[in-house]
């Protein structure tokens, strides 16, 4: 395959409302394992996927949290949640994974203006 | 310029499918190629031999299949969107034991790799969200 290209995944989807959010891991951890450089960003509603101690069992659905958790480890290079979101869904930053990056709007936007592909779920 | 189109929405509950498919006419009559259809999610609906329109709705999956077949265009459904929504190909229809199979001709069930290598080997990937 030819040079790798850089892949910028928006996840702006509640966690547990549509398959959305497997679908962005699933395109973040495929681009990834073929060797192209990704980033994903959890924002608007998409930050509640960073939620700490997302307990699934009663419910029956696949936790998605531990998937998340694993990004980094499918080589997968970064991790951000868009700061403005998180405030604006009062999240703790201190009870997200400490893997997990800030980004701000400005650096969101210059993101976006680098990457090769940039995909939204 | 060489286009892929990544197509999320399934015919019957989403405008997607069908600007996707306006689009993909509309690049190929004014000269343009396109590498790749790629059907994820439910835009793998686009590809099955079941669904009937209504009489005085158009056909969709049908005027893909069309498209595909007179431009030999590679057109590759998800497998792993597909199988969940009950979109089979023959080998996949006796391997999970299923009374019949869906996927219309021109379709190929593959995997997410073939997007990947679709977005390198592309000009513009243009993506159709529901």
């Amino acid at each position: 395959m030819s040079a790798p290209q850089s892949y910028l995944i928006l996840a702006r989807s509640s966690p547990y409302g549509s398959n959305m959010p497997k679908a962005a891991l699933d395109i973040a951890l495929t681009a990834a394992a073929f060797e192209q450089e990704v980033a994903v960003v959890f924002l608007d509603d998409g930050v509640l996927q960073l939620l700490p101690n997302q307990d699934t069992e009663s419910s029956g659905l696949k936790n998605g949290s531990k998937m998340i958790s694993a990004l980094k480890v499918y080589e997968v290079q970064h991790v951000y949640i868009h700061l403005p979101s998180a405030e604006k869904s009062e999240l703790d930053l201190s009870k997200v994974p400490d893997e997990i990056e800030a980004i701000t709007d400005e650096l969101l936007q210059d993101l976006v203006s680098k990457s090769d592909h940039v995909m939204v779920f | 310029m060489k286009f892929t189109l990544v197509i999320n929405g399934a015919p019957w509950s989403s405008p997607s499918a069908r600007t996707a498919l306006k689009f993909a006419e509309t690049a190929l009559s004014s000269g343009h190629e396109i590498y790749r259809l790629f059907f994820y999610q439910d835009g793998t609906g686009n590809a099955s031999g079941y669904c009937v329109a209504p009489q005085d709705e158009e056909d969709i999956p049908a005027r893909w299949e069309a498209l595909i077949t007179k431009h030999d265009i590679d057109a590759v459904v998800c497998a792993a969107s597909a199988h969940k929504r009950g979109i089979l190909d023959y080998a996949e229809s006796e391997r999970y034991e299923r009374d019949g199979a869906n996927l219309r001709p021109g379709f190929t069930v593959s995997g997410l790799g073939q997007f990947i290598d679709a977005a390198t080997q592309s000009d513009r990937v243009v993506s159709f969200v529901t």
